[in-house]
């Protein structure tokens, strides 16, 4: 047991079996959770060479704001100390390029995020809000008459891709050669027949992201990846793998997450229809505290992996330089320390201190993307779907929740509706003219207003 | 009451400013967030105490 102020008897000799990358830990998550907190919340396991993991609210908290202890560092041309990143165990294909700013350090990590920030910022996103509603509007459109919509394929898939591709500065009829293999990648397990497919799809989104680095050198348009090869990163300009990396990153947190927040909030109120009619009616009142706490239940991303950078004792625990610690933001969301009944969806819960977004300095830079895409599509399935529910037969949760804690489909049903306007194609069309004749992709520090789209 | 915002701590996540918007303002920039008005007003204490509650980074402090 660790106390507040006594150095834990050595955890490694009494290594627990943490394994996420299991089913069982998806299916035995709250009773892993409880046992990993009651007893030990930092612990050792022999998983995946050896690695440290940090369960507890107090313990997440306290290790991932020693940024001085800690590295993100991705090593990948052994140029450094061999660091290997924030996944435990490193999945092959991260060998060959650094996960972005995610995979670094200061100082270099801060001139990334100061080059970002101006895109990312709650202003600079609120200027997006009438495009997000656009596009939210047509997807549901697509299937409004018929009652039926998978709410992964059809609306929770499309929206944040379609955002982030725009707010790139890639043409947003693009969306589906990301799109898939944003997800396949992250849902396909490493050992699945379907790997080649996933491999073929990765190297699809690859050409067209190196294509696009280099149209944009050639002839600049707004967008983030305007803003990383104009960038300097310690008074150079980033070489065109690490940039990839970048995008990887911007992509891969841009797509999947918000999708599968979205996805099990969606499920949750269906399962729980009097609660789903209280949120609609009470939107201003419940709608942010309800995002707060589905973030915190659901955490999409569930941890980070990070490396001792130097010896150290942090909340109690002695830790070698070299060593590898798993940080459970998930775990740290349930810990009854913090959040009276842990277990329980409370939309209004206070205090809700949750760190689905992570916490120290590599806090989500998209966090502010998330939860406004997030809120404008739930608002969109309240109003024109309000009787909606799932088909529990139907729902496809991801495997596992080593990566990411998401939804292949979700199909459900509701009261059929007129629509209201075009299509997603014919919508998309008239976006990508608003997104290119607005420069809607400038920072905020460019660009102050909203979007403007004429129906 | 007075309230004071940690910039050391702070990381941007917004949900002080989302709890007491009158309280709290987010830079344009990077969304990192400072205090409107130091002194706390009687009807906005709870707000505050709140906001206090909720920043994962504890960047917030009340005296």
């Amino acid at each position: 047991m660790t106390t507040d102020d006594t150095v834990n008897d050595d955890p490694k000799r009494n290594p627990v079996h943490f394994d996420r990358h299991t089913p069982e830990y998806r299916h035995e998550f709250q009773a892993v959770t409880q046992e990993l907190q009651s007893k030990c919340p930092i612990a050792w396991s022999e998983t995946y060479g050896g690695h440290w993991v940090a369960s507890g609210n107090r313990e997440v908290f306290e290790l991932a704001r020693s940024a001085e202890f800690l590295s993100n560092d991705h090593d990948v041309k052994g140029e450094r100390r061999g660091y290997q990143g924030i996944t435990i165990p490193p999945p092959p294909r991260a060998k060959a390029v650094r996960g972005g700013f995610l995979e670094m350090d200061p100082p270099e990590q801060r001139y990334y995020r100061q080059t970002l920030n101006p895109y990312l910022s709650p202003a600079a996103i609120s200027r997006w809000i009438p495009l997000i509603d656009e596009v939210a509007r047509a997807c549901i459109d697509e299937n409004i008459e018929s009652g039926r919509i998978d709410f992964v394929d059809d609306l929770a898939n499309v929206v944040p891709a379609v955002l982030t591709l725009a707010m790139m500065g890639i043409p947003v009829r693009k969306w589906t050669i990301y799109n898939e293999a944003a997800h396949a990648s992250v849902y396909t397990p490493p050992n699945s027949p379907d790997q080649a497919r996933v491999v073929e799809l990765q190297k699809a989104m690859g050409a067209d992201l190196a294509m696009t680095i280099a149209e944009i050198r050639q002839a600049p348009r707004p967008g983030l990846v305007d803003a990383l090869v104009r960038a300097e990163i310690n008074g150079q300009s980033p070489p065109d793998d690490e940039l990839l990396g970048v995008l990887a990153l911007l992509i891969g947190g841009g797509f999947d997450t918000t999708t599968a927040l979205t996805a099990h909030a969606l499920e949750w109120l269906s399962e729980h229809p009097a609660e789903r009619d209280r949120l609609s009616r009470d939107r201003k009142a419940l709608l942010d505290s309800a995002t707060e706490e589905f973030l915190r239940f659901y955490a999409p991303a569930p941890g980070d992996g990070r490396t001792f950078s130097a010896d150290c004792e942090i909340a109690g625990t002695r830790f070698k330089e070299g060593e590898r610690l798993w940080l459970s933001w998930a775990m740290a969301n349930r810990d009854p320390q913090v959040f009276p009944e842990p277990d329980s969806i409370d939309m209004e819960r206070k205090g809700n201190r949750h760190s689905s977004f992570g916490l120290g300095i590599h806090r989500c830079i998209g966090s502010n993307v998330a939860r406004t895409v997030f809120k404008r599509m739930v608002t969109q399935v309240l109003d024109r779907m309000p009787d909606f529910r799932c088909d529990p037969e139907g729902a496809e949760h991801y495997e596992t929740i080593g990566v990411i804690q998401g939804m292949r489909h979700l199909p459900g049903t509701f009261t059929p509706g007129p629509r209201t306007g075009a299509g997603l194609d014919e919508t998309l069309e008239t976006l990508q003219r608003v997104v290119d004749e607005q420069r809607l992709a400038e920072p905020v520090t460019v660009r102050k207003g909203p979007a403007r789209i004429d129906r | 009451m007075k309230v004071r915002v940690d910039p050391e701590r702070c990381q941007g996540h917004t949900l002080c400013a989302m709890r007491a918007p009158d309280i709290f303002e987010l830079s344009e920039i990077d969304g990192h967030s400072s205090v409107i008005k130091e002194e706390v007003s009687d009807d906005q204490q709870d707000e505050a105490v709140e906001a206090v509650r909720s920043c994962p980074e504890r960047a917030i402090f009340i005296s």
